[in-house]
């Protein structure tokens, strides 16, 4: 279980990008996280795992707090949460293979690895997560030969090398095609289902979190503006979270309000 | 001031007082009437063409100041009128007085391209005639005494001549100026030789006949005679006495080539220089990147803007890095030639120290420009810092470091060739040494190796650059012994070469320790620039010293004021002298001076001396002989010894050295311009012809094509301080035959870039514009200049740059400017004034950067 306590972060320029925000999820979860860009969305995923560091409040991960986690500890939560990101973040010019590796940097000898040394075993895992999202045949291309859809497969795959028990997923699908983003969504929805993994997963329509989710919360300018079921998220809850302005638009590009 | 808006005046009033306004204070009436930029533009531009033209004092170029000065009184009425004149007169007057006084300090003079090509020819003639092989001879020598002169009876000579061959003497003795007949036998058939004379004492001389060197040439039985003049071979102080008479040996020698051609003497040591300079090069370039690449991190903003601290100290590395950038290779091989002696070692630091700066500065770009995306997802996956940076940092930086790394060691191997032209290393020291003792046809050898050389790792780094850039195709997973063999081989081959290159630099870390106060001082002094001195005066006291001492009165002691009394007065030569000063300035450097009696005069004690605190001193010696009075001889003044010192008599000035520092500056700047402006203006028309598009597929465009590219490529190998030796023979050395060199460098270059370009434009246009009937060269004018224009303006700036930093340079081996001075004053040890030659060229190169960054900025 995932507690988020009082969560406030304040970037040294003065941006509040959280205020106050608590909220829970239980294990096996699929979270959805949603709000306009800027909205704190993807520093509340970065703080879970301490790419950030809040300024004030508490997260617990199975009742161990994260926030106060340093050195060996915290490198040992993080082997446990899986990351996804928008722009896939992979290393471009390295093999696909190379980058699905490093996901297992957590577990990997510390002098082993950095000579390049994988055990026969992680390199096994690897080409089965490979297999499992789908290109096990790409596993010797470089990652920049990739399309943007395989290339956040090979994002999963990494992830998945950590067996995580929580995925944290920021805008996974935003930079791809909505065919595509129904493609990994799918794999996402699979690893929640059949794994057990929590998955927290920001989104931005409305119809992907209508049909993966099973919880969303809203954020707006840093606060917490929603908590509900997907059901719940009604055309003017919609509107609380995104503004006046706002329209539902879905994947299918149809206007829904 | 009247406000123009205030007043009532017609236009043509206005118009009338801003010429007035403008008459005065240039620029003041377009000021006046509210066009401000053009006014300040006007003034500046007048005060500084003036300042340049007083400087230059050509009285010739005074006109076009005066004319500008009008055509703004004639702006201002123009503009008080309501109507605005183009900037294209004053532009054009700009250019005209810039180029003049560039061609005037750069004393460009277009005779001596005439004039002085005779002493051109031996080296372009060598070029051709490189020394390469040669077939291995054996000598055939035979030798016969001669005695000289004949008296009688004539004795037997003293020294026997050889039996194989035989070489007999008609005349058994003979005078000096007759002519006598030499015969010989046994000598190779059909074959010339020459003739030698030794004299008793050994010296060897060639035997003179006609202005040329004696010669025979054998029969075919290998018989000769032939008459030849005997010289003056003994010097007049060995000639033998009176009824004596010495014996001398001609020597008639065959030099007979048999085998197979050899390499010669000069080939085998360009060679060994060719080994030596790439060796310098690699070493430099290995050693570099490895001190680069922890100070790169330092450098790169991106991971050093975390606090205070980590940013102070990356503004002092990435200040430090600019600062030894912006001073050339060749400057720090002078440098540390003072610093640990002439040889590969200095050199080898010299292109180390640049190439730390250089690769620092590239490296931390590269680092700067790294995807963080990577890193927050190794991050995250709770992996520890050296894993992050071997995972997230190093794929994303490595190639680009390869690169940039063989980038440098191309640069680096053509500065080695040139590092010699200073110090003891590479090709480079081979050329010059070679045309000091008129050896053309070596110094053609090394020229034309090191064009080899140059061009053959242009070829080879392009290649591994191009090969490393787009990654080399992974395919399977490799086998691992393949991968094994394959790595070890490169790894064992940088070792090696690594180990070869070190003992070639002749490394020896004693020295830079054993020198380092050497060059801390140097260092020191070059940090602390003469840039303000005061002006002195020579201030002396003197007492006069009769040797002996009846030659003349000694003087009465003075008892107060600055004095310098002698103990004893007067006295013989070698006798103890105490002399003591009195009353001098207090802790000052003094020199104590005999004085003689036509006024020359002979320091007492070199290093000498120091006053005390209370300006007294005293020193012991011994009377100088030379002070002797000696009527005999005309000496009848009596000698004195004096004391010198300098005083200051004014407040501190702009010291000479930085004024000279300054016009030295002025007139490398102006060398630039002129070169790149005559390269470009040559490369231009040579680059159409040089360019495939245009030329199209007929014979003679195929030709043109081919044979300029070939010759750009040939040229573009020939380093401007390589070019600078040959144009200080054909125009005499001086800031002409810099700015030849320079020009005749842009050619090439500039050139191939220019012709690529052009070779890469958009034929769209060309085909559009052509099918409106248009002619070839309204094609060229319409289609393609549009294209190029912007392209050419960049490779003209990229040139500018590289030309002012040659330029500070280019005077070490004969072309002038500030180079030229900064060599001068190291070799004088005047470190503190080479200092401020330094401090010019860097403040020169970084705002000579800052302007074409800002002219390229407008391009793009």
């Amino acid at each position: 279980m995932l507690r988020v306590e009082n969560l406030t972060k304040v970037f040294p320029n003065g941006t509040e990008a959280l205020k106050n925000v608590s909220f829970t999820v239980k294990d096996g979860e699929f979270l959805a996280v949603i709000g306009l860009s800027g909205s704190g969305k993807s520093t509340l995923l970065r703080c879970i795992n301490r790419l950030i560091d809040p300024t004030e409040g508490k997260i617990y991960w199975n009742d161990i707090d994260i926030t106060a986690a340093e050195g060996a500890d915290l490198r040992h939560i993080r082997r446990n949460i899986g990351m996804i990101f928008q722009q896939f973040n992979l290393v471009k010019r390295s093999s696909v293979m190379t980058n699905v590796l490093s996901g297992r940097l957590g577990y990997a000898h510390p002098m082993w690895s950095l000579l390049g040394r994988f055990s026969a075993e992680d390199k096994q895992r690897a080409l089965a997560a490979l297999d499992r999202v789908g290109i096990p045949d790409k596993a010797y291309t470089r990652a920049d030969q990739l399309s943007g859809g395989q290339q956040q497969r090979v994002g999963i795959a990494r992830a998945l090398m950590q067996e995580p028990e929580l995925m944290l997923a920021d805008e996974p699908v935003a930079s791809l095609d909505p065919v595509l983003a129904h493609s990994i969504l799918q794999y996402l929805e699979l690893l929640n289902q059949q794994d057990g993994i929590t998955v927290l997963c920001s989104l931005h329509f409305l119809d992907l979190v209508h049909r993966y989710a099973t919880r969303v919360i809203g954020l707006k300018d840093g606060e917490l503006v929603f908590e509900g079921i997907p059901a719940e998220l009604t055309p003017e809850r919609f509107k609380e979270v995104y503004g006046e302005e706002a329209q539902m638009v879905t994947v299918g590009g149809q206007n829904a309000n | 001031m009247l406000e123009p808006n205030e007043t009532p005046n017609s236009p043509d009033t206005r118009a009338f007082l801003a010429a007035i306004i403008s008459l005065i204070i240039p620029g003041g009436g377009q000021f006046w009437l509210g066009n401000r930029r053009r006014g300040l533009t006007l003034f500046s531009l007048l005060i500084v063409l003036a300042l340049l033209v007083g400087w230059n004092g050509s009285a010739v170029l005074a006109v076009p100041v005066i004319v500008l000065w009008l055509w703004n009184v004639w702006d201002a009425f123009q503009l008080g009128r309501g109507r605005s004149e183009r900037y294209i007169v004053p532009f054009l007057l700009g250019a005209i007085i810039i180029y003049g006084v560039a061609y005037s300090v750069t004393e460009v003079n277009p005779r001596r391209l005439v004039t002085g090509w005779p002493a051109m020819q031996p080296y372009v003639r060598a070029l051709f005639q490189p020394e390469l092989f040669e077939y291995p001879t054996e000598d055939t020598v035979g030798t016969t005494p001669i005695l000289i002169p004949c008296i009688d009876p004539l004795p037997a000579p003293s020294r026997l001549g050889s039996t194989d061959p035989i070489l007999t003497t008609v005349e058994p003795c003979a005078a000096v100026g007759d002519t006598i007949t030499i015969v010989g036998s046994g000598y190779e058939p059909n074959f010339e030789g020459e003739v030698f004379w030794t004299n008793p004492i050994g010296d060897v001389q060639r035997v003179i006949e006609d202005g040329r060197q004696a010669t025979f040439s054998a029969d075919a039985d290998g018989n000769f005679t032939l008459d030849i003049k005997v010289p003056q071979a003994v010097p007049l102080s060995q000639l033998p006495a009176a009824g004596e008479t010495q014996t001398h040996i001609i020597r008639a020698e065959q030099r007979v080539p048999y085998g197979s051609p050899e390499p010669t003497q000069t080939l085998r040591l360009v060679m060994e220089k060719i080994g030596e300079t790439i060796a310098l090069a690699f070493l430099a370039t290995v050693l570099g990147a490895i001190f680069a690449l922890p100070l790169s991190f330092l450098a790169a903003r991106n991971l050093m803007s975390g606090n205070r601290v980590t940013r102070a100290v990356y503004t002092v590395v990435r200040g430090a890095l600019n600062l030894i950038r912006s001073i050339e290779t060749l400057i720090w091989a002078i440098v540390f030639a003072v610093w640990v002696g002439l040889g590969p070692f200095g050199g080898m630091l010299a292109l180390m120290f640049h190439t730390i700066a250089a690769l620092g500065k590239l490296y931390s770009e590269a680092i700067e420009g790294i995807d963080p995306g990577p890193i927050e997802a190794i991050k995250a996956s709770g992996a520890r810092w050296p894993q992050i940076v071997r995972y997230a940092v190093m794929p994303q930086i490595l190639p680009t470091f390869t690169s940039y790394t063989l980038y440098r060691w191309d640069i680096n191997v053509r500065m080695s060739t040139v590092i010699g032209l200073v110090s003891d290393a590479g090709l480079g020291f081979l050329v010059i040494q070679w045309i000091r003792l008129n050896e053309f046809r070596a110094m053609a050898t090394a020229i034309l190796a090191i064009i080899v050389v140059i061009m053959t790792l242009d070829y080879a780094s392009s290649w591994l650059r191009k090969r490393i850039i787009e990654g080399v195709p992974q395919r399977k997973e490799q086998s691992t012994l393949r991968k094994v063999v394959v790595r070890g081989g490169i790894i064992f081959a940088f070792v090696v070469a690594f180990i070869w290159s070190w003992n070639i630099a002749e490394i020896d870390m004693t020295e830079l320790v054993k020198g380092a106060p050497d060059g801390l001082a140097l260092v020191q002094s070059f940090a602390i620039p003469d840039v303000i001195d005061f002006p002195t005066e020579q201030l002396s006291v003197t007492a006069t010293l009769p040797v002996p001492c009846d030659s003349a009165e000694s003087p009465s002691p003075s008892l107060s004021g600055p004095r310098v009394v002698l103990e004893p007065a007067c006295g013989e030569p070698g006798e103890k002298l105490v002399i003591t000063g009195y009353e001098l300035p207090p802790d000052t450097t003094v020199s104590v001076r005999w004085v003689l009696y036509d006024d020359a005069f002979l320091r007492v004690k070199s290093n000498c001396c120091d006053t005390d605190a209370d300006g007294n001193l005293r020193l012991e010696t011994f009377i100088h002989p030379l002070l002797e009075v000696n009527p005999e001889e005309g000496v009848s003044n009596p000698g004195k010894v004096a004391i010198v010192w300098e005083e200051v008599t004014g407040g501190p000035q702009v010291s000479e050295t930085v004024q000279r520092v300054l016009q030295l500056a002025l007139v490398t700047l102006l060398m630039a311009l002129l070169a790149t402006t005559i390269g470009t203006a040559i490369a231009v028309p040579l680059s159409f012809l040089a360019a495939r598009n245009i030329m199209g597929d007929t014979r003679i465009g195929l030709i043109a094509y081919n044979v300029l590219r070939t010759s750009f490529n040939i040229f573009r190998a020939i380093e401007p301080m390589i070019l600078v030796l040959i144009c200080a023979a054909w125009v005499g050395a001086g800031p002409f035959a810099g700015m030849l060199a320079l020009a005749l460098n842009n050619i090439p270059n500039l050139g191939k870039l220019f012709s690529e370009a052009i070779e890469e434009i958009d034929n769209g246009p060309v085909e559009a514009v052509t099918s409106t009937g248009a002619t070839k060269l309204q094609a060229l004018l319409f289609a393609i200049v549009p294209q190029i224009v912007p392209q050419f303006m960049a490779y003209i700036l990229y040139q500018w740059d590289i030309n002012i930093r040659m330029s500070t340079v280019i005077g070490f081996v004969g072309g002038g400017g500030i180079g030229q001075q900064f060599r001068l004053w190291v070799g004088l040890n005047q470190y503190a004034a080479a200092g401020t030659a330094i401090w010019a060229i860097v403040i020169m190169v970084w705002s000579m950067d800052y302007i074409s960054a800002k002219a390229r900025e407008r391009l793009v």
